[in-house]
């Protein structure tokens, strides 16, 4: 489903951030990506996921390389994955209205929308608090509103971004069963965290990245 | 899509940015209607006038009948005059082909008493006519315009610089309470020009209600100088075809400057604070 081959980026200043990276992600896995703060984590699922442009190197989704889109089918990946950001702050909604906001947004009529919102929800088990105020949500409903806001438009590909930062054991765990639930069929999950990895969460492979280099793969 | 997303911007509009818009369309308001002034004012070059100014010669035609002893009396005698400044005679033929008998051109040394003098001149048996000539002078009208213009185009420069200044102010409070929508929507992939589309929709629709007040504004001046003269320096306004052509002049430029405003707007969106990823 992705492959990543001789993958590089520096940044303006000519640091290297990500070097020489070589990775496959299969159709329907779920791979643990582990390293610290400045080890390139986020910058590697940025550009995965085509928000951010590839330097040097070739990303592979679904065959196509994402150096090579186009705008408009850049934004058409886009639109097939689904992205949970590091810190992820919601909108001064309710939990309903920030999942039906980015549903109409990507063009659904507000039947559909709310069908999808329903179930979104439903699999985040954050049904009871649909009513309830986003920005008053305990963490662990936080990080459920923004996994329900990465899989609301039944994406291909799942890149969730330090999902466990500030949650307690239990809920680590907790977040981690949600992810392993929803790693069946078609979807591929890449969790990215600086560890260590929760109790449940069951991925298919972990590879670390040390100083913007896989280690371990 | 985009009608949703563009009521979910309106709903994104607090006090603040409110503010900021409403003086922005205002601004542009007073901006359209100073060049809708320009188009309303009478032309400056109206024919000059002599009326009220003061008497520079008085023509006095004599009969063909007078003696040209009694003509050379009299023009001794007025010569004489302490009211009158110059004298000299002419035959009527040089100023009126059609006439006979002699002119005396007479300059009074004091205009303001001219007039009483042609009419003492005029009673003496013997003067067949007087004819006054009077200085003539531009009306005050062109002057009065060209400082209206002067005013007028300062205004222009100031409510145009202004209105683009509150307009940005207004984009900036509004985008930051749209922060999170905006990063939500790059996320999802909702493409740079449909957001951009956005915020320049917002312009133009305070360009267009800018432009549709002052197109009540017109209709209603319209209306008040047909039935009043209080408004003779914008004679234009008394024109019904004037008006709706200048009126749909500026609603098109309104409609045109809301759209910059809202490209100066969209600019706002480069700021990091929008990117998708943190």
């Amino acid at each position: 489903m992705i492959q990543v081959s001789e993958l590089h980026f520096s940044t303006e200043d000519g640091v290297k951030v990500l070097d020489d990276i070589h990775l496959r992600v299969d159709q329907g896995e779920l791979m643990v990506i582990l390293g610290s703060a400045t080890s390139g984590k986020s910058l590697l699922l940025g550009l995965l996921g085509a928000q951010i442009s590839p330097q040097r190197g070739q990303i592979l989704v679904h065959g196509r390389n994402v150096a090579r889109l186009g705008a408009n089918k850049v934004l058409a990946l886009r639109q097939k994955i689904g992205v949970y950001p590091q810190g992820f702050v919601p909108l001064p909604r309710t939990v309903h209205d920030n999942v039906a906001f980015k549903l109409r947004a990507m063009g659904n009529y507000r039947e559909q929308a709310e069908e999808k919102v329903l179930y979104a929800l439903e699999t985040t088990s954050l049904i009871r608090q649909q009513r309830t105020d986003a920005l008053e949500l305990s963490s662990i409903d936080r990080v459920r509103l923004g996994i329900a806001l990465a899989i609301c438009h039944d994406p291909l590909l799942l890149l969730i971004d330090e999902p466990f930062e500030g949650l307690a054991e239990d809920e680590k765990t907790e977040i981690a069963r949600l992810l392993c639930r929803m790693n069946t069929g078609h979807l591929s999950i890449l969790v990215a965290t600086r560890g260590p990895v929760p109790a449940g969460l069951q991925a298919s492979r972990r590879i670390r990245l040390v100083d913007g280099m896989v280690k371990g793969a | 899509m985009r009608w949703f997303l563009f009521r979910e911007l309106l709903g994104a509009v607090r006090t603040k940015s409110a503010i900021y818009f409403v003086l922005s369309g205002f601004l542009l308001f007073l901006f359209l209607a100073s060049i809708a002034c320009f188009f309303m004012i009478i032309p400056g070059d109206a024919a000059p006038s002599t009326e009220g100014q003061p008497i520079e010669e008085i023509q006095v035609f004599l009969s063909p009948r007078l003696s040209s002893a009694t003509i050379d009396e009299w023009f001794l005698e007025w010569r004489e005059r302490e009211d009158v400044a110059a004298l000299r005679f002419q035959f009527a033929q040089e100023l009126d082909e059609a006439a006979s008998g002699g002119v005396f051109v007479v300059t009074p040394s004091d205009p303001a008493m001219a007039a009483a003098l042609a009419s003492e001149l005029a009673a003496i048996e013997g003067v067949t006519n007087v004819v006054e000539i009077s200085t003539e002078r531009e009306v005050e009208g062109p002057i009065v315009s060209l400082l209206v213009r002067i005013s007028l185009l300062v205004l222009l420069v100031a409510t145009i610089v202004a209105s683009l200044f509150c307009s940005r102010r207004g984009y900036r409070e509004l985008l930051a309470t749209f922060s999170g929508e905006v990063r939500m929507l790059r996320l999802s992939g909702v493409s740079e020009r449909a957001l951009i589309s956005l915020i320049i929709a917002l312009g133009v629709l305070i360009g267009l209600l800018s432009g549709l007040l002052l197109l009540a504004v017109l209709y209603l001046f319209h209306q008040i100088a047909l039935s009043s003269a209080a408004f003779s320096l914008l004679g234009g306004l008394a024109s019904g075809l004037r008006i709706l052509g200048v009126g749909m002049l500026m609603l098109a430029l309104g409609t045109v400057l809301g759209g910059l405003a809202g490209l100066l707007g969209a600019s706002l969106l480069h700021r990091r604070e929008f990117d998708a990823l943190p």
